[in-house]
């Protein structure tokens, strides 16, 4: 049985590829932001995407460190449903769809989510949101970074703490040269790589192992994986589906490239980007089920995926992996970095330390956040494994799960219910979040987001239908630029 | 005479517990509600993991042998299961450890489901029937 005792990429081979792919990364990053001269520019990237870049960015960022990696860990896990449970996060996708057109009509100048809920329910729910918010965003970077030291010290035995480091470093230096525009340009090459590689991989896989001799020694080692009637597999299934919904209708990921789109791209983009993301959870989280027939010794979950790809394809197939993952943590760890300093700009820097900033004050310190937030990234990233929730890609993510699951329902309401309760919108994601949580510790990671937004929309519907409160839409579009709610 | 006399007694307190540093467990859970666990362990070099179903090891097959430090099991069906350890090159297992799976039942798995499903399709409605904008 192998493991991580025989890594099988050398080592001289994956420094190559690093710094190759890091030149590359940066070299573009820079050749594309050079003529960003405003934060709108940086942040937004000219409010003017085009349909064929639209779609590569969407379907690309949701090509993360945790569909390349975690869906094969959940098949690992959770067996066939793990797999296919993953890929519903498509939906997130497809249903922001309509979202995306709803929100560049309401607000066409805005920037952030956070400007949408400081708007529309003041305040107090803001500051409530922008606490889910980050929580989220800082354990998806934290996450992708641990994905990239895990990749590298699965395939080719360099130290987890460095290749972290040298991915990270690489993908804080190309953002903060070429903003938004910067990542929106990776991302169309980095579709390309993703979409070609993972193709590839799924079709040797079949090809050198085949279904029987998986489906054999899955019955004899691990049956639990082929049972459609796998209790904790099928209380997966809507939590994932739901936590992928929560990821996308708050974070100002998605928000930002719903700005940034051209007029009538968003709704197009969204849902094609989500329907060529369908199979690449499929695709990656198959691989896992050969695990047993291939006799690999599974060191840490969250390795099975480059483990059992190199394994079956050999040097040339780690070689693809390592490209085809490294395409994929980079294309969403820089759209988050980027839509994560613009909500910390936009909303704490702007909106509580200093109101009066200009857009030059604004766009130098957009580049600080960036590179602070890579900084605490790394730090949380080095005690993988040490500290509880960092235990794995599966279990810090869908601790997260519980905060984003809880913040589809103040999206939703406030897009499409007029009524819609600010202090419910408030309670809906304390409450969801605190529960949903409770749920993770006690029962399990499958259950926590489904819980979070089950007890949201409770509270959402009772807080609304007890004291509905009328809001006028127009106020979006005429004080989306302005931070009136803004406690300065 | 004194340090000599202090490596002697070294030597005879310490030859015992050399003999006995095989690979052992660190802390195992000891439930499982899913049908996965991790197992990590300390050795000093190549180790054989055994996996068995009962107390008498009569199933007992190994299921891993090489120099890494943990496994990840999934996919397992209710049951108990002992897993033991010895060094590749040695005939001493070491302690065993014991797991229990006891998966959710699935009352409550598709409990979780219907409100799954539930939450899913009040969104589908109220995105579908929210209204343009005017």
């Amino acid at each position: 049985m192998n493991g991580l005792d025989a890594p099988i990429l050398p080592t001289p081979v994956a420094w190559g590829l690093l710094i190759a792919f890091s030149i590359l990364w940066v070299a573009l990053g820079w050749w594309l932001g050079r003529h960003n001269r405003s934060a709108e520019d940086h942040m937004l990237a000219g409010r003017n995407v085009g349909m064929a870049l639209a779609t590569a960015t969407a379907m690309a960022t949701w090509v993360t460190a945790n569909t390349t990696m975690t869906a094969p860990q959940l098949a690992l896990q959770l067996g066939v449903w793990g797999m296919l449970g993953y890929s519903l996060g498509a939906l997130g996708l497809i249903l922001f769809a309509p979202l995306a057109r709803r929100i560049r009509e309401l607000m066409p100048r805005g920037f952030t989510s956070g400007d949408f809920i400081r708007l529309r329910y003041g305040t107090f729910t803001w500051r409530v949101f922008l606490v889910v918010s980050l929580i989220y965003a800082f354990g998806w970077l934290v996450s992708m970074a641990m994905a990239g030291g895990v990749l590298i010290n699965a395939l080719a035995g360099i130290d987890y703490r460095v290749g972290m480091t040298v991915i990270l470093t690489v993908c804080v230096v190309y953002t903060l040269l070429g903003g938004l525009r910067a990542v929106i340009g990776t991302d169309f090459i980095q579709t390309v790589i993703i979409i070609a590689g993972a193709a590839f991989i799924a079709w040797l896989t079949i090809d050198r192992v085949g279904f029987e001799a998986i489906h054999f020694n899955l019955m004899e080692e691990r049956p639990e994986l082929l049972n459609l009637l796998f209790p904790a597999a099928i209380m997966f299934l809507f939590n994932n589906l739901l936590f992928g919904v929560g990821e996308i209708f708050h974070s100002n990921v998605w928000w930002s490239r719903a700005f940034a789109f051209g007029r009538n791209v968003g709704f197009r983009a969204y849902l094609l980007g989500g329907l060529l993301w369908l199979p690449i959870p499929i695709v990656a989280g198959f691989i896992a089920l050969a695990t047993p027939a291939l006799g690999i010794n599974v060191p840490a979950a969250d390795m099975v995926g480059p483990l059992v790809a190199a394994e079956v394809l050999g040097l040339t197939g780690a070689i693809v992996v390592f490209i085809v993952v490294f395409a994929a943590l980079a294309s969403s760890l820089d759209s988050l970095l980027a839509a994560t300093s613009d909500l910390v700009t936009r909303d704490i820097y702007r909106g509580h330390i200093r109101p009066q900033a200009s857009e030059q004050n604004q766009f130098r310190a957009t580049k600080v956040i960036v590179v602070l937030l890579g900084l605490l990234t790394w730090l949380a990233a080095s005690y993988r494994g040490e500290l509880p929730i960092i235990g794995s890609l599966a279990e810090l993510l869908y601790f997260t799960g519980a905060f984003v699951a809880s913040a589809i329902w103040p999206i939703v309401a406030g897009l499409y219910w007029r009524r819609a309760n600010p202090r419910g919108a408030a309670w809906s994601m304390i409450l969801g979040s605190g529960i949903g949580l409770a749920s993770y510790f006690l029962i399990g990671f499958y259950v926590a987001a489904l819980v979070g937004a089950a007890v949201s929309l409770a509270v959402m519907v009772l807080s609304t239908w007890l004291a509905p409160r009328p809001f006028d839409w127009d106020r979006l579009a005429r004080d989306d630029v302005q931070p009136k709610g803004s406690p300065a | 005479m004194y340090p000599l006399r202090c490596v002697l007694l070294l030597l005879v307190l310490g030859l015992p517990l050399a003999a006995h540093a095989g690979p052992a467990f660190d802390a195992t859970p000891e439930r499982s509600t899913d049908g996965g666990f991790a197992l990590s362990w300390e050795a000093d070099g190549a180790v054989a993991l055994e996996q068995a179903s009962g107390p008498d090891h009569a199933d007992a097959r190994i299921i891993y042998t090489g120099h890494d430090a943990s496994t990840v099991i999934s996919g397992l069906p209710d049951g108990e299961y002992r897993f033991r350890l010895r060094a590749s090159d040695a005939d001493d297992w070491s302690d065993t450890a014991t797991v229990r799976v006891e998966h959710h039942s699935l009352a409550r798995a598709f409990g979780f489901f219907v409100l799954g499903g539930g939450v899913f399709l009040v969104l589908i409605v109220a995105i579908l029937r929210g209204r343009p904008r005017g």
